[in-house]
């Protein structure tokens, strides 16, 4: 446990010095104040940029706070992901590339706590990040466009965050068996987009799959209702990211003799 | 004691067998030192031993461990080792003697010991990436050193050191040799003929020789005659070839190397030859078989 503790320190202590605990929830609070503040500016911004034609009349109906949220949701659900993908892409690979791993598992490292403990660390920035980005957007939502209910956007946040924790749970696994940067950013977006669209082609039958985590807090957030396959959802990502955290482990395992 | 036991180890990359079923022991307090040309397999052994890869066969067996773990009593120093230039040297340090099992109360102390003990502690702070080539040599061997190791493995500890930091990496060996057996592998003779108690020759993926450094060299011991011509000496070479007490003979232009039998007899008949034949020479030396002399033969060069 105490090497679990150490290695945890040494990934949010990299994380720092990389400055990835500055920009990455930046990014995020950047992506969440935009959709109020440009929603909220919509006719200004049609104004500045050269206006409507003469005479032409066009209502734009403000959304309720409830689409605004749901519109970061969706920003998180590209540009936030792409940013964690690329944050993430070399978790473990970057290591074995410059040997470092070498001199760090010559000496008595547990395998299973030295990826479990990488998988915390990300997971502490995005969780971070998610948050921060998710209460900014709430907030600007609240002063501009009008009050959402603290105790539903909790809720859609937690719902939410599964969603993004597979996300960088399939990056590390990804970042385990491949060496390329490049290609384990590839196979992981590729991966997720994959798993999103083939989700959203058969969400009759996907409810329980990772994927559909998204709609739930969107669904959540604009009508305030919870739809019956959630729990079935959070369950399945919750069982995915275990497998694939052990399946990362076997085989970062298997490359070391001793252990 | 035996410290180490390896029996029949090998490692096979595809068709190519790097390491060929090799056995050998290690003996508690030793300084030993691990020879070949490149490719001989000496990286790949070392790197079985530390755990890193995994042999194809065979079994590795270390003192008091009864399973095949036994990383908390090993230190190792690849030939290319790499940290995290984001830290500094102490930071470095510190936190692989936590994950070696260092109590927190003496991790401090410790790391400052061993920083110490290698040199660098003036630059303990700084971060690694500005570390010259040098100091990232004597902080891989504080890492290694950490966990107070009962086997220390180096790989290519000094080969690519300038002269003097050579000398100091050397130095450092030995002393740690006091409380430490050592095991580095080198294509330097000079420095393993120099500290090493024991050596295993490998070439191919195989030890051709192994033994008591002294005992090795004082068995293969063979007197031999150097002699520097003015201009070639090929010709008389060739004469030479056929006297039965000329063991083997290298001839190098007006370089000779003559191996004999029976020194005195020789070296008589040699100088009473060069003044009859009047072979004009600069030097003529008698000298013994060197480590490097030890070794051509072995790999067979």
């Amino acid at each position: 446990m105490r090497q679990l503790f150490t290695i945890y320190c040494k990934e949010v202590m990299e994380l720092w010095r990389n400055f990835k605990w500055i920009w990455v929830p930046l990014v995020f609070i950047f992506l969440g104040v935009m959709q109020p503040i440009t929603t909220f500016y919509m006719p200004e911004i049609l104004d500045a940029v050269g206006g409507l034609p003469e005479g032409s009349v066009i209502e734009i109906p403000l959304p309720s706070g409830g689409e605004v949220l749901a519109k970061t949701l969706s920003q998180y659900g590209t540009m936030g992901i792409l940013i964690l993908v690329l944050c993430f892409m070399g978790i473990v690979s970057a290591e074995r590339e410059s040997g470092v791993v070498g001199l760090i598992m010559v000496k008595p490292v547990s395998h299973t706590l030295y990826i479990t403990a990488k998988w915390l660390g990300a997971a502490s920035l995005t969780f971070v990040s998610f948050l921060f980005g998710y209460l900014a957007s709430w907030y600007y939502t609240n002063l501009l466009i009008e009050k959402v209910q603290f105790f539903l956007v909790v809720k859609s946040f937690f719902i939410y965050l599964p969603w993004l924790l597979f996300v960088i749970t399939v990056t590390l696994f990804v970042s385990t068996y491949l060496k390329g940067s490049g290609a384990i950013a590839f196979l992981s977006l590729s991966i997720a987009a994959g798993l999103f669209i083939v989700t959203s082609f058969l969400s009759q039958n996907m409810g329980w799959s990772p994927a559909m985590l998204p709609s739930y807090s969107t669904s959540l957030i604009v009508a305030g209702q919870l739809d019956s396959g959630l729990f079935s959802a959070v369950l399945a990502t919750f069982v995915m990211i275990v497998v694939l955290i052990v399946g990362a482990i076997a085989y970062f395992k298997s490359t070391f003799h001793m252990g | 004691m035996t410290l180490l036991k390896v029996n029949n180890l090998r490692k096979r990359y595809g068709k190519h067998e790097a390491v060929k079923g090799i056995s050998f022991q290690l003996e508690e307090g030793r300084c030993v030192s691990l020879l070949g040309p490149n490719g001989a397999g000496k990286t790949t052994t070392l790197s079985m031993l530390a755990g890193l890869i995994h042999p194809t066969s065979g079994e590795i067996y270390f003192q008091g461990i009864s399973g095949t773990d036994f990383r908390q009593q090993i230190g190792f120093l690849p030939q290319y080792p790499s940290f995290y230039n984001w830290m500094s040297g102490r930071e470095f340090i510190e936190y692989v003697g936590k994950l070696a099992h260092i109590p927190t109360g003496e991790i401090r102390k410790r790391s400052d010991e061993v920083l110490e003990f290698v040199g660098i502690s003036i630059a303990k702070n700084r971060k690694i990436g500005s570390y010259s080539g040098g100091m990232r040599q004597r902080l891989g061997l504080a890492q290694a050193l950490i966990h107070k190791p009962k086997l220390l493995i180096l790989d290519e500890p000094v080969s690519a050191l300038d002269p003097i930091g050579r000398r100091e990496v050397l130095n450092l060996i030995k002393s740690i040799n006091k409380e430490t057996t050592v095991l580095f592998s080198t294509h330097l003779l000079h420095d393993a003929e120099e500290i090493s108690d024991d050596l295993l020759i490998m070439h191919r993926g195989e030890i051709l020789l192994s033994g008591d450094m002294k005992m090795v060299m004082s068995e293969a011991q063979q007197p031999v005659i150097h002699i520097k011509g003015e201009s070639s000496l090929e010709k008389w070479a060739e004469q030479l070839k056929t006297y039965g007490y000329i063991t083997k003979i290298i001839c190098n232009h007006e370089h000779l190397q003559i191996m004999v039998t029976d020194l005195e007899e020789s070296k008589s008949k040699l100088l009473k030859e060069i003044a009859e034949k009047e072979i004009p020479i600069r030097k003529f030396e008698v000298a013994e078989t060197t480590l490097e002399d030890l070794f051509m033969k072995v790999v067979g060069v």
